[in-house]
C-alpha cells in the first residue's frame, strides 16, 4: 500500500501542473468584473474536463480547471470513526481561517474533505511550482498530523481510563 | 406588478441561455464508432496479446460519440485491457502506441479509470500515468483537459 | 547572451509590452491601469511618464512605429490612442468603442490608419479616425464570433485581419473601411470583401475538440497563419496550399504567445517560461528546431547532502527548496514581440513574462536547416 503513496504524488503533481495554467480573464457575462470561472461555470467553453487521481477507493484527488481558476477537492483517508471525527474537526478548524489561508475555499466540494480555489491572481503572486509543491506537502502532512492526533487520543484515553480505575 | 399574473415561474427563467451569440457545441462530424469490438478484444487477450488487444481498444474508441452508454462500454473493455497487462509489458506497449499516435487517448483512459477505483485498480493505472507521463510530457496531460471529447 | 530588465521596485507581472520604432523607448503595464514609458539610457531605463487614464487592468498595448502614436485597450471597456505633445508627455485621445464587454487585445495595421480591438463582448472593433469630430469611431465584426476574441494580428496588405477566440476557432476576416481606403488586390485568401466577411476558419484541431487560442500571427508574406492553443500545440495554415493545417503536438506546457521570425519559423512561449523555435520542415512536418533559452540546472549552492540529511532527520520529510526555476523567466511568460529584424528575418525577440521581467533574445536562424544548407555539396 504504502508503494502506491510516491506514484500517487506524482501524478497529483503533473496534474496540477498541467492544471494551473491560469490566466487574467475578464468576465463575459458581467461587465467590468472578474470571476472565477470553475466556481461560476456560466459559459460551457471556458470550463476544462475535470479529472480524478486516485490511490484507492477512499483517498482521490479531484481537480476541476478553467481559463482562470482551479478547483483542487482532496478526499482524506480515514480509516475508522476516530478518524473520521478528528479529519472533520481538523479541516473545520482550517476552514473557517480560510482568509488567512488564501487558496482554502470556505465549503468542500461534495463527497471530498477539504477544497482549495486558486486563481489567477494567486498564480501572479505566488510561484506556480511552489503551489503545487504546498498542496503535495499538505496532503502528505494531513496523513501525519490525523495520525499522530489519533496516538494523542489514544493516549488520553488510556490515561483517563487508568486513572479511573485505580480507585476500584 | 407580480399579481398581474396568476403565476410568478416567468421569473425563474434564464434568459441567457436563450442568447444566439452564446457558445453552441460544435455539431460536427457524429463519429459513427461503435466502439471497440468486445469479442475481438476478449480473443486477443485470452491469447496472450494484449499490446494489440490495447491498440485495438484505443483505435476505435468512441470519442467523438454522444451516447455515453457506448462510452461507458468501452471504457469498461478498455480498463479491463489496461488491467490485464504487467508491468514488464508495459514499455513495450507504451513504444507501440506512440507510434500509433495514440498516447493522449491512453491518458484520457488513464485519468477515466481513476474515477471507478476498484481493488488493486488505481495502483495500476498509476503505473500506467507514471510510464505514459515520461513518454507523452505535461502536455499530453494538458491535452485530456482541455479536448472537449471526452472518454 | 540574454538582456534581462526589470523595471521599477516592484515585481509586479508585465502584462503587456511596446517598442517604439528605434527601441529607445518601452511601453509596458506594470498588471495595473497604469502604462509606464520607460526610456533607455546606457544599459539601464529610465521612467519617462506614467499613462493612467484607464480604470481597470489594461490588457493590451500597441506602439505604431511610423506615427509615434500608442494604443491602449482595458477591462473598463475602453481604448485610448496616445500622442506625444511637444513637452514629450503623452495625451490621450477618445476612441468610441461602443463594447459592453472588456477589451482584450489590440494590434495597430501595418499602414497604422486603423486598429483592431478584440472584446469580451464576441466582437472586434476596427477603429479609424475620423477628422470632421476629431475622435475615433469603430465598425464591428460580430458573426460568427461566439466567445471572447483573444488575440489579432494584421496581414501586410492592411485589410485582412485574423483573429483567435475562446470558442476555439480561428478566423480570417476583411476588414476593409472604405471610407479611408482604396480596396486591396486579391490574396490567397479571396477576393476583396465588405467588412465582416469571413475569408476562412480553422478550428484549433480537426480530429479533437477544445483547445482555446491564446495567439495568431500572419506570416511576413500573410499567406500563413500561425497559432498557439492551449492544448499545447502550435498550428500552421497555409492559404497557397488550399488552407491545409500543419500541426505539432508539444509535450510542453501551453504556449501563450508565438511571432513569425522567417517564413518558416516562429518563435513560441507560454506556462513552460523558456521560449522555443519551432519551424517547418522540407515534407510539410512542424518541428523544435531549438530553444532561445541556454540556461544550465543550476547548482544549488546552499543545498549539500549533508542539509538534506539533517531536514530529514528534524523534519521528517525531504526539503524541496528549490524555488527558483532553472531558466531565465521564473514564470509563464505572456507577450513575445520583434525587437531586431522583422517577421522575414528577426535577430533578436524579446519577451515580458508574470515574473516581472523582460528578457531581449538573440534568435539563431537556421536550425536544422541551416545545418544541412552548409552540408551541400
Amino acid at each position: 500500500m504504502a508503494a502506491t503513496l510516491k506514484p500517487y504524488l506524482t501524478a497529483v503533481r503533473h496534474s496540477l501542473t498541467a492544471a494551473m495554467c491560469l490566466q487574467d480573464f475578464p468576465s463575459q457575462v458581467v461587465e467590468r468584473h472578474n470571476k472565477p470561472e470553475v466556481e461560476i461555470c456560466s459559459s460551457k467553453e471556458l470550463v476544462l474536463t475535470p479529472v480524478v487521481v486516485s490511490r484507492n477507493e477512499r483517498e482521490k484527488v479531484l481537480i476541476e480547471p478553467s481559463i482562470n481558476s482551479v478547483r483542487v477537492s482532496i478526499a482524506v483517508k480515514q480509516a475508522d470513526e476516530i478518524e473520521r471525527i478528528l479529519c472533520h474537526k481538523f479541516t473545520r478548524f482550517m476552514m473557517r481561517r480560510a482568509e488567512s489561508f488564501v487558496i482554502l475555499r470556505r465549503k468542500p466540494i461534495e463527497g471530498y474533505d477539504i477544497s482549495f480555489l486558486i486563481t489567477n491572481f494567486h498564480t501572479e503572486q505566488m510561484y506556480k511550482h511552489k503551489l503545487v509543491d504546498f498542496v503535495i506537502s499538505f496532503m502528505e502532512e494531513i496523513d501525519k498530523e490525523i495520525s499522530e492526533m489519533k496516538l494523542a487520543v489514544n493516549a488520553r484515553a488510556r490515561t483517563c481510563a487508568e486513572e479511573f480505575l485505580k480507585r476500584f | 406588478m407580480a399579481k398581474n399574473t396568476s403565476s410568478n415561474a416567468f421569473r425563474k427563467i434564464d434568459v441567457d441561455q436563450y442568447n444566439e451569440d452564446n457558445f453552441r457545441e460544435d455539431d460536427g462530424v457524429e463519429s459513427a464508432a461503435a466502439g471497440p469490438d468486445e469479442s475481438e478484444i476478449t480473443t486477443l487477450l485470452t491469447q496472450g496479446k494484449s499490446v494489440e488487444a490495447l491498440l485495438s481498444a484505443l483505435q476505435n474508441a468512441p470519442l467523438r460519440c454522444k451516447n455515453q452508454n457506448v462510452k461507458d462500454h468501452a471504457l469498461n473493455i478498455t480498463l479491463r485491457v489496461l488491467l490485464s497487462i504487467k508491468s514488464t509489458q508495459m514499455d513495450q506497449a507504451i513504444d507501440t502506441l506512440d507510434q500509433n499516435d495514440l498516447i493522449d487517448v491512453l491518458m484520457k483512459y488513464i485519468y477515466r479509470g481513476f474515477e471507478i477505483p476498484s481493488e488493486g485498480s488505481s495502483g495500476h493505472l498509476l503505473q500506467w500515468h507514471e510510464k505514459a507521463f515520461a513518454k507523452g510530457g505535461v502536455g499530453c496531460i494538458v491535452r485530456v483537459l482541455s479536448d472537449t471529447n471526452r472518454a | 547572451m540574454a538582456e534581462t530588465y526589470t523595471f521599477g521596485t516592484s515585481l509586479a507581472s508585465i502584462t503587456c509590452h511596446a517598442w517604439n520604432k528605434d527601441r529607445t523607448q518601452i511601453a509596458l503595464s506594470p498588471n495595473n491601469h497604469e502604462i509606464h514609458i520607460y526610456s533607455r539610457e546606457g544599459s539601464d531605463w529610465k521612467l519617462a511618464d506614467v499613462l493612467n487614464q484607464h480604470d481597470l487592468r489594461v490588457m493590451g498595448i500597441d506602439w505604431a512605429k511610423n506615427t509615434n502614436r500608442i494604443v491602449s485597450c482595458a477591462a473598463d471597456r475602453n481604448a485610448y490612442v496616445w500622442t506625444q505633445g511637444d513637452d514629450g508627455k503623452w495625451k490621450p485621445a477618445l476612441v468610441l468603442l461602443r463594447i459592453n464587454r472588456a477589451a482584450t487585445c489590440v494590434k495597430w495595421s501595418p499602414a497604422e490608419n486603423k486598429f483592431a480591438v478584440g472584446s469580451g463582448a464576441r466582437l472586434i472593433s476596427v477603429c479609424y479616425f475620423e477628422s470632421e469630430n476629431d475622435w475615433w469611431v469603430s465598425k464591428h465584426i460580430k458573426k460568427p464570433i461566439r466567445s471572447t476574441v483573444t488575440s489579432l494580428d494584421w496581414h501586410p496588405n492592411n485589410v485582412l485581419l485574423l483573429a483567435g477566440s475562446t470558442d476555439y476557432k480561428v478566423r480570417v476576416f476583411s476588414a476593409f473601411i472604405k471610407d479611408i481606403e482604396e480596396p486591396p488586390t486579391p490574396t490567397p485568401w479571396g477576393n476583396r470583401k465588405p467588412l465582416g466577411q469571413l475569408m476562412a476558419e480553422f478550428r484549433n484541431s480537426q480530429t479533437s475538440g477544445g483547445g482555446w487560442i491564446n495567439s495568431v500571427s500572419f506570416s511576413s508574406d500573410g499567406n500563413k497563419v500561425c497559432w498557439v492553443g492551449h492544448d499545447s500545440c502550435v498550428s500552421i495554415a497555409d492559404a497557397t496550399n488550399g488552407n491545409t493545417v500543419i500541426r505539432c503536438r508539444t509535450g510542453y506546457l501551453p504556449f501563450l504567445s508565438c511571432e513569425w521570425v522567417s517564413p518558416t519559423s516562429v518563435v513560441v512561449a507560454g506556462y513552460s517560461c523558456v521560449p522555443l523555435l519551432y519551424s517547418l520542415t522540407a515534407d510539410g512536418k512542424l518541428v523544435l528546431s531549438g530553444k532561445l533559452d541556454k540556461s544550465q540546472k543550476k547548482e544549488s549552492s546552499g543545498i549539500t547532502a549533508m542539509r538534506i540529511f539533517q531536514s530529514m532527520d528534524r523534519n521528517m520529510r525531504t526539503e524541496n527548496t528549490d524555488t527558483v526555476v532553472d531558466s531565465i523567466h521564473q514564470n509563464a511568460i505572456t507577450s513575445v514581440r520583434l525587437y531586431a529584424g522583422d517577421k522575414a528575418s528577426a535577430t533578436k525577440v524579446s519577451t515580458s513574462g508574470v515574473d516581472g521581467q523582460l528578457v531581449i533574445w538573440n534568435v539563431e536562424q537556421g536550425g536544422i536547416n541551416g545545418g544541412m544548407r552548409n552540408l551541400q555539396i
